[in-house]
């Protein structure tokens, strides 16, 4: 939280009403692109990242690996029990999940529903076609449904975005 | 995306809840309206099964921290809460702590707990502690809630201040430590957790100060004591009933309607009596 609160004068330059989240995540980018060697920083719209496999600057033709993003800036609209819950997501090209980081929450359960690793590892994998159902192929946490509900539906929701408006075309059709 | 789906996708994945909710709601007031014992326990039974270990839905003390920064959840994907916590406030502000004394899954644990254990095991606690004692929980609200305006961290009073978590089973062995000796103390001093030290059962007892539909006392009450001793919540004291403490547990209206037992029937029959014997 403190490191959030000391990053966060220089999120004023990006928008105004963004939901502050950390504009250049680095750590948990390499954790969703282990092979990626450099990364776009976070622009366009949606807002987002790019992830490459070769220097971009070198090769400026290479396509990217994937695109990450932070669910606070596709979805700010979504909620949980206590406020958006702050999730990077990565997803390749083909529109398959390569992992989701929970960056930060404020739910008074999350101790045991967002926070532990176990949450974020089962959407890997998932496409943006999948139905992210809590009960179904979302584990369900009794006591902290708000919040499994909304990191679910923020995570499908975002990706959903994402691939209609920056995946090839022959991915989402 | 959110704004694209339907009321019947919204409604479908809740309908299941909702509608139990609202079944148990009704179980709950028929049980309260008909003054039924057999019925108080079929709802506390209902209460720690459903309630707690099935929905694990308890208003914590993160409710009321709410409040403080009108953080809330989204209506449309929530609608159990809201109807939830719509009912506690209500049923609050018309009859008084009546969540604290039937809905509430913890409450209902102790309260079956007390029924099962042996009497003698009881310990009751003297009635001059115990009119200090209940004060204890309005001092823990007033203290998480300024700790929570100062350090925003809901997390710690969840899993220290309250027991609720125990009922989705996730704690760490503190936690259970701590659950642990709370309930053995329990053993020996009935609901001692929401008699004296619920911070939600404060906050609520803040807003029965207003309750609209309040027990009756007769003129007889300034002096029997019956109530006042079958009373296992100190809500009695003397003619009056102290509303904060009082969670609308039945036992002293079951007494009011008690001919044999109630002086004021008593001493209705008696007058009659005497008319009739002396005409």
């Amino acid at each position: 939280m403190a490191v959030l609160c000391s990053l966060a004068g220089s999120a004023g330059v990006l928008s105004a009403d963004r939901i502050y989240t950390n504009p250049n995540p680095q750590a948990e980018l390499k954790q969703l692109f282990p092979s990626a060697v450099a990364f776009s920083p976070l622009s366009g719209d949606p807002l987002h990242f790019k992830a490459y496999a070769v220097e971009p600057k070198t090769n400026p033709s290479a396509p990217p690996l994937g695109i990450a993003f932070w669910t606070t800036d596709l979805v700010p609209q979504e909620h949980g029990y206590h406020g958006p819950i702050h999730l990077l997501v990565g997803m390749n090209m083909s529109g398959t999940l390569t992992g989701v980081v929970v960056a930060y929450n404020s739910e008074p359960y999350g101790y045991f529903s967002v926070e532990p690793p176990k949450f974020a590892a089962q959407f890997k994998g998932k496409t943006f076609r999948d139905p992210f159902r809590v009960g179904g192929d979302v584990d369900a946490v009794s006591r902290a449904s708000i919040t499994i509900n909304s990191a679910a539906r923020a995570i499908r929701d975002s990706s959903r975005i994402v691939a209609q408006k920056l995946l090839p075309p022959e991915v989402t059709k | 995306m959110g704004a694209s789906e339907t009321w019947g996708e919204i409604l479908r994945p809740q309908a299941l809840d909702l509608s139990l909710f609202a079944a148990f709601v009704a179980l709950a007031m028929v049980s309260f309206f008909r003054k039924s014992v057999r019925l108080k326990y079929v709802t506390l039974t209902a209460a720690v099964g459903y309630l707690g270990f099935y929905k694990s839905s308890l208003m914590s003390i993160s409710d009321v921290f709410r409040l403080a920064d009108l953080s809330l959840p989204p209506f449309t994907y929530s609608l159990a809460w809201y109807l939830f916590s719509g009912f506690v406030v209500v049923s609050t502000v018309l009859w008084g702590r009546l969540y604290c004394g039937r809905v509430c899954a913890f409450g209902a644990l102790t309260q079956l707990m007390d029924a099962v254990l042996p009497k003698k095991l009881r310990v009751d606690v003297p009635p001059a502690i115990e009119r200090r004692a209940i004060w204890i929980k309005y001092g823990l609200l007033a203290a998480l809630v300024l700790y929570y305006i100062v350090t925003k961290d809901l997390a710690r009073p969840v899993q220290y201040a309250e027991p609720f978590w125990m009922f989705s089973l996730f704690g760490t062995t503190p936690m259970w430590i701590g659950l642990g000796l709370l309930l053995l103390a329990t053993v020996f001093v009935r609901n001692l957790y929401c008699r004296f030290l619920c911070p939600v059962g404060a906050a609520l007892g803040i807003i029965s100060n207003l309750t609209v539909f309040r027990i009756k006392r007769w003129s007889e009450c300034k002096t029997c004591k019956i109530c006042e001793k079958t009373c296992e919540w100190g809500a009695i004291r003397g003619p009056k009933i102290v509303k904060t403490e009082c969670v609308r547990c039945d036992d002293c209206e079951r007494l009011y309607m008690d001919q044999q037992k109630c002086p004021h029937w008593i001493i209705l029959r008696r007058k009659s009596d005497k008319l009739f014997s002396s005409a």
